[in-house]
């Protein structure tokens, strides 16, 4: 009961920052159908761009190991977007959105070559700046825990930085959200997401609005892959081991649902977690893709998936 | 101030428009008819930016609208309510209603025009929360008319409002279209299949055959005209 409840809770941790880590994805493959091979890597940006302001920029000095970790990923989301804006406006943007709209396929074989590129590109640029020598972000919060008594004999314990992970990723995905469907910007990406030629006739800006669904897409993902590191060591290829895992949450959230990716990501986690009641370590990742085939095969749309066909 | 001049247009090498030369002058009704296939839709389609004509020259309100780009036009005032109505089907219909609103003057009106909106389409208001998706073919049709309205337009382009709807569907948005001509003098482009509904309504008119304009003249003169009569009202 205990090893049970335990695996539930390091499951929904995991799992929401999991969900947060997909939902980048899925914002952009939502918005655009881009299929971004090189979002594991963005990621890896983002890993390594909260481990430096963190360590060389100061922010250790100013803030302390406990909240000075935070500080670094949360702004590393930002410069991560600001990253994703120039490579959507200098790269995809001449493979996807209206340039493409009229091609067979539209774009769809460039964006996979493109992207494929741009993920070896910064894995090898990776490799040459940051060198090979594993990184982590390190802060005494990973190394204590809270304990959580339920009963005189049972008590879960939750890793602070793994708590405080899970909760940054919840008030992201709360504010994202909000800004997805209430604002206007929001809507005006649905909008160019449901329909881009009928959103040009209302004066929506299709492109831009790609540009801005990437750029939230990748600081997102930042800010998701800034949180994983403070729990696990990375290193310039570790965006391959988790842009697998990304899709798998999109998919099973339903392709083109914000929300599901969220929820595709929380189920990943939870399954990761739970597998290793009863399944050796080594097969983590060959029970998130058992379950994964399972679902689908009963939901081929996801959980949140249209059936809807597009007008 | 609308002022279509010689223009052709196509998707590959053969055009679909013709030198085709229309003008829109403003607070005019104006349709435009002919069989499928005739390139009424192209025509609209080049008006809002989606394709690029090979030749001619396209005015609106003394601007060269070539030269705007596509996602601009709808802000100078060009409201396209587009062939198959093209809701956005995941948003509801009031944010549907808001996605119309986006250029300025929708913006500035949005109180106003909403208020007319569902006056003139009270099924929207009833059915403000519900997913466009979820609606009927009419009840789509009457938000893409309702969502080009919000954009408080100089001119509102509707292409073939009454598609695969059932007559007397289409008998009812016609009716309306008229009441909201009627009440608000807007300036209107009209391309439709219906050919007496279209011209008994409209100040002028043009036939559109096979990429070019056959015919053009006010309501009595295309009506009383034979070839017009044979072909489209079956006279």
């Amino acid at each position: 009961m205990e090893a049970f409840l335990q695996a539930l809770t390091a499951g929904l941790l995991i799992g929401a920052v999991y969900g947060l880590m997909c939902v980048g994805l899925g914002l952009i493959f939502g918005v655009m159908r881009v299929i971004n091979f090189a979002h594991g890597d963005f990621m890896m940006l983002g890993m390594y761009t909260a481990f430096y302001l963190f360590t060389a920029a100061g922010i250790q000095a100013v803030f302390g190991n406990a909240v000075g970790p935070f500080v670094a990923i949360l702004l590393a989301g930002p410069v991560l977007a600001v990253f994703g804006y120039f490579v959507h406006l200098t790269l995809i943007s001449h493979v996807s959105g209206t340039r493409t709209a009229s091609l067979e396929g539209e774009g769809h074989y460039a964006q996979l070559i493109l992207t494929l590129g741009i993920a070896l590109i910064l894995q090898n640029g990776g490799l040459l700046i940051f060198g090979s020598v594993l990184a982590s972000i390190r802060t005494p919060l990973s190394s204590s825990a809270w304990a959580l008594d339920l009963s005189s004999d049972i008590s879960v314990f939750i890793n602070k930085a793994r708590g405080i992970d899970a909760i940054v990723s919840l008030v992201i995905m709360t504010l994202l959200s909000l800004l997805i469907t209430r604002s206007r910007i929001g809507k005006s990406l649905r909008a160019a997401a449901d329909n881009p030629t009928a959103a040009t006739y209302m004066g929506i800006d299709v492109d831009r609005a790609h540009r801005i669904a990437f750029a939230l897409g990748s600081g997102i993902t930042a800010i998701a892959g800034g949180l994983l590191a403070t729990n696990y060591p990375f290193h310039p290829f570790v965006g391959l081991e988790y842009v697998i895992v990304m899709y798998a949450g999109v998919v099973l959230g339903g392709m083109g649902s914000i929300i599901g990716a969220f929820w595709g990501g929380m189920t990943i986690g939870l399954v990761q977690q739970m597998s290793t009641l009863i399944l050796p370590t080594q097969l983590q990742n060959a029970a998130i893709f058992v379950v994964f085939l399972l679902i689908i095969f009963f939901r081929p749309q996801g959980f949140f998936g249209r059936m809807v066909e597009r007008t | 101030m609308l002022r279509i001049e010689e223009l052709s247009a196509g998707y590959s090498a053969k055009p679909v428009l013709n030198g085709v030369s229309i003008n829109v002058e403003a607070g005019q009704f104006v349709a435009i008819v002919g069989p499928n296939g005739a390139g009424k839709t192209t025509l609209f389609k080049t008006i809002s930016g989606i394709l690029s004509p090979s030749r001619g020259r396209i005015t609106f309100d003394g601007n060269d609208l070539l030269a705007i780009p596509p996602a601009q036009r709808a802000h100078l005032g060009i409201a396209h309510v587009p062939e198959g109505r093209q809701v956005f089907p995941s948003l509801t219909v009031m944010e549907n209603l808001e996605m119309g609103a986006m250029t300025e003057s929708g913006r500035r009106d949005w109180k106003e025009n909403i208020e007319r909106i569902f006056q003139w389409l009270p099924v929207l208001a009833e059915r403000r929360g519900q997913f466009a998706g979820t609606l009927s073919g009419g009840q789509q049709q009457m938000l893409a008319i309702g969502r080009g309205l919000a954009s408080s337009p100089k001119l509102l382009m509707l292409d073939e409002p009454s598609m695969g709807l059932a007559p007397s569907t289409a008998d009812f948005i016609f009716d309306r279209l008229i009441d909201i001509r009627k009440q608000s003098g807007l300036t209107m482009l009209l391309v439709e299949q219906r050919v007496a509904e279209a011209l008994e309504s409209a100040d002028h008119g043009y036939v559109l055959e096979a990429g070019r304009v056959v015919l053009e003249g006010n309501n009595e003169t295309l009506r009383a005209d034979d070839r017009v009569r044979k072909a489209y009202l079956g006279m």
